[in-house]
């Protein structure tokens, strides 16, 4: 009988083999030095290949990179357990590694890396440092509004004269991000109302590049997005062709929030640690501010065309409470714009 | 006479429903983790019944329109004098090749304010409509027409001839048809979350995405279990007796539409115009528009990882659900009847929460697996094993017990009359669930993202990098690739269930002059 079995569980695993050998696994030669970290990236392959390309020519260190968003990855190396494959978690934002952050699974960095960057864009613990910047910003269809008619705050946006007429999408991390620095700056009585009211406002989106391109169509008027989508868009179909603006709100204004991509360690390989710093150096920072259209965390110019980071009168928060993403999410389910 | 099943197919039929049960498994640790109160006030909030109607609605509503689609086309184009329905017959299948959130992505493109639930409808009717169009294609080919003939000849009315003679013949396989599409319809997160349809999967991702929260989406998933148990529980009722043809006398007659005819011809195009020529046509319009680049090696590896997986996947999808099939039918018993539907109770479990339990199980128990094509296939196994199963049922229970009969009299072994007389008479509808399977591996994404290895990427994998950074032209060619290449095996099904009849008849003629 166990004999038997044993043949069936052997017929099992033929099968698997065979069917793994007719999975072929061509894959990009990758320039592999003497040591290769692994890294979890948030951050698409479009626009970090080309980086990690440099920093592999520069350092001498492979890489091997897996892409997916930054939530799945999160969620990937919490279900991963004591057996961490990656290295580096390379994220799209603060929240995702302040979940990892908090659930210990980071190593802490050296403070030679983490003194390169304002305290305002790392974790207090030293545990992740942000590399690059994003700003929030309300994009807009001149057509449909005219510059002297922006609202000179996130709040004004609950006004009913825009009703139906603005783009938000509240299952977006980034947008969940905002709210939870508005709930944490303006409270949760001021957050639900302004929720309340964006549910008769807006028109829902699932991403960030959907709500720019109904306010280029002009199906909304102005949406809430990130700052490097209009740049990105503009890649895609010409910088000519683009009909929206951005702006910004008045000064301190929780609208214009400031968040960042970011970097946290997952192993003791000190090339992990290497990679980390050297998305602070000067290499990769121009390519922040040139290639992706973001914010250089270490003081290179900005874009033309963008205000200085330091000029955008940010709200004053501190990015590693935007991990306090619970309560925000449930005022965005109470006021009916999410699951 | 009854057999004893062979102890090889019972051995791999059970591994097939132990692995396609694991993830419920890693539920219920999330679910012990999160206890039980809190699953209680996660699950019983007045969001979630709202989602969770939405779901369900749509998943009917889903399912109904499948039928009548699919249902009309299989009717159409086995049944009628229609000119040109050989045309209409390969055109009817081939929405199959075109994953849903792609010709969701497609029909916003071309139409500002394509959105909701009648968007989602419309959808995911087209991806799902090839399931029953293949299922009752099958089955009409195999039901007797002249019994049709009889009843008309006896002065019955065609709806009445309809409703009393070709729907109980192809209602099973309507049926399950409609099945696969409301799984489908629940487990689906590309298309209704492009479209701005709130459902229950989506909410799942978004616990996933927003807040981390683990056990809160397995709380929601294990609802999606339960209802999916509810579904295989009235399925049977619905399925109606079997009835019972004799497959030797087969004859066709062709029914002449008259007036109808022109209308069921425009019928037919409007339907190919909305489920083909539109998405393609907005796909094609997505290349020219854009000034991204694409890259030619990129392009190729992506292709040979994808043709690889499905191949892998449909490989081990014959296998399995041969097993299961094979048992379910020719060793009927209150055991292998269960062994078949336990397969089905994971399916509507969306992509993401399969894949990441995976991750956690095989962390724990064998990590040498994991981040491995082995893993990803297993994966596509337990998405994907029902799919083969219900291709398979059919072609299977179609091959004459006389022949096992024989076959056992003249001294073969169960697994040598397996080999030498079920496998080879049943083999294109074998093949057929493999090409099923293949073709929802080229499509699937999310598990493929979590678990395939590390720097490999698919065809899939590729269109969802680059659209999700708005790079639609740089993604058109992936789209376009993987409709083309997904276009194979769909054509194929529709061929091996066009040509099933022909080697039946054969079959059956072989028979008389025995």
């Amino acid at each position: 009988m166990f004999n038997r079995a044993l043949k069936i569980f052997a017929a099992a695993v033929i099968t698997l083999i065979a069917a793994t050998s007719l999975a072929g696994c061509a894959r990009e030669s990758t320039t592999t030095g003497d040591q290769t970290i692994t890294i979890y990236s948030g951050r698409s392959e479009d626009l970090i290949a080309p980086l990690l390309e440099q920093f592999t020519a520069e350092t001498g260190i492979g890489v091997e990179v897996r892409y997916s968003d930054s939530a799945s990855l999160a969620a990937q190396i919490l279900e991963e357990g004591s057996n961490v494959q990656a290295d580096v978690f390379f994220s799209q934002d603060a929240g995702a590694l302040g979940a990892i952050s908090e659930a210990g699974a980071f190593k802490k960095l050296d403070d030679d890396t983490t003194g390169l960057v304002d305290s305002k864009y790392r974790a207090v613990d030293g545990t992740w440092i942000g590399v690059s910047g994003r700003s929030r910003v309300l994009s807009y269809n001149p057509d449909l509004l005219a510059a002297a008619d922006l609202p000179k705050s996130i709040f004004d946006l609950a006004d009913s004269k825009f009703k139906g007429k603005i783009g938000i999408a509240p299952t977006n991390a980034s947008f969940q991000s905002s709210v939870t620095a508005m709930r944490i700056l303006a409270g949760e009585s001021a957050t639900a109302k302004w929720l309340t009211a964006m549910k008769t406002n807006a028109v829902l989106f699932e991403k960030n590049s959907q709500i720019l391109e109904a306010v280029e169509s002009g199906q909304v008027s102005a949406g809430l997005i990130n700052h490097y989508y209009w740049y990105e868009r503009a890649a895609e179909v010409g910088e000519d062709k683009m009909i929206s603006k951005m702006a910004w709100f008045e000064a301190g204004d929780v609208g214009n929030l400031i968040n960042v991509a970011g970097v946290g360690v997952l192993s003791d390989k000190p090339e992990a640690k290497t990679f980390a710093k050297w998305l602070l150096g000067s290499t990769a920072q121009n390519f922040f501010v040139n290639k992706t259209a973001e914010y250089s965390l270490t003081g290179l110019a900005a874009r033309d065309g963008l205000p200085a980071l330091d000029q955008i009168a940010a709200p004053n928060i501190d990015l590693s409470a935007l991990s306090t993403l619970a309560q925000t999410l449930e005022l965005i389910r109470n006021a009916r714009l999410t699951d | 006479m009854r057999q004893r099943p062979p102890t090889l197919l019972l051995g791999l039929a059970i591994i097939a429903v132990l692995v396609s049960l694991a993830p419920l498994s890693y539920l219920v640790i999330r679910l012990g983790e999160f206890g039980i109160d809190k699953v209680i006030a996660n699950v019983f909030r007045e969001r979630s019944l709202e989602l969770l109607a939405n779901s369900v609605l749509l998943a009917l509503a889903v399912a109904v329109s499948a039928v009548v689609v699919g249902g009309f086309q299989a009717w159409l184009t086995t049944r009628s004098s229609l000119r040109g329905r050989a045309l209409f017959a390969v055109l009817a299948a081939l929405p199959l090749a075109m994953p849903s959130y792609v010709t969701a992505y497609a029909f916003t493109a071309l139409f500002t304010g394509f959105r909701g639930f009648a968007a989602a409808w419309l959808v995911l009717t087209i991806g799902t409509a090839p399931y029953v169009y293949l299922a009752v294609s099958a089955a009409l080919m195999r039901a007797d027409s002249a019994t049709e003939e009889v009843a008309r000849s006896l002065g019955a009315g065609r709806w009445r001839v309809f409703k009393e003679v070709t729907w109980p013949s192809v209602r099973p396989a309507a049926v399950s048809g409609a099945m696969l599409s409301a799984l489908y319809t629940l487990s689906d997160f590309g298309a209704v979350s492009i479209l701005s349809f709130d459902t229950f999967t989506r909410a799942i991702y978004s616990a996933y995405r927003s807040s981390f929260d683990r056990s809160g989406a397995a709380s929601l998933a294990a609802i999606l279990v339960v209802l999916t148990i509810a579904l295989l529980l009235i399925e049977p009722a619905l399925r109606g007796k079997s009835v019972v043809t004799d497959s030797r006398t087969r004859k066709y007659s062709e029914i002449q539409l008259g007036w109808f005819a022109p209308v069921a011809v425009m019928l037919a195009s409007a339907w190919v115009i909305v489920s083909l020529v539109l998405p393609a046509y907005s796909l094609v319009r997505w290349n020219q528009t854009g000034l991204s680049q694409v890259d030619l090696g990129e392009v190729s590896r992506a292709l040979i990882n994808s043709v690889g997986y499905a191949a892998g996947g449909g490989f081990m999808a014959v296998v399995f659900g041969l097993a299961v099939s094979v048992l379910a039918i020719r060793y009927r018993s209150t055991l292998t009847s269960a062994l078949e539907r336990s397969i089905w109770i994971t399916h509507a479990v969306p992509g993401i929460v399969v894949a990441l339990s995976l991750v956690f199980l095989s962390n724990r128990v064998l990590p040498e697996i994991y981040q491995t094509s082995t893993l990803v296939l297993v994966a596509y196994l337990i998405l994907f094993l029902p799919n083969a199963i219900a291709a398979m049922q059919t072609p299977i229970s179609q091959t004459p017990r006389e022949l096992d009969e024989i076959a056992a009299s003249l001294g073969a072994s169960r697994l040598q009359t397996l080999r030498r007389v079920i496998i080879p008479i049943a083999g294109p509808g074998i093949l057929a669930g493999g090409a099923l399977v293949s073709l929802a591996v080229l499509k699937e994404l999310p598990a493929t993202l979590l678990l395939r290895e590390t720097g490999i990427e698919t065809l899939a994998t590729r269109l969802w990098s680059e659209t999700s950074v708005s790079a639609y032209a740089a993604a058109a060619p992936y789209a376009l690739l993987l409709v083309v290449v997904a276009g194979i095996p769909a054509w194929l099904l529709n061929r091996q269930v066009q040509a099933g009849s022909r080697v039946q008849s054969g079959i059956d003629q072989r028979i008389e002059r025995e």
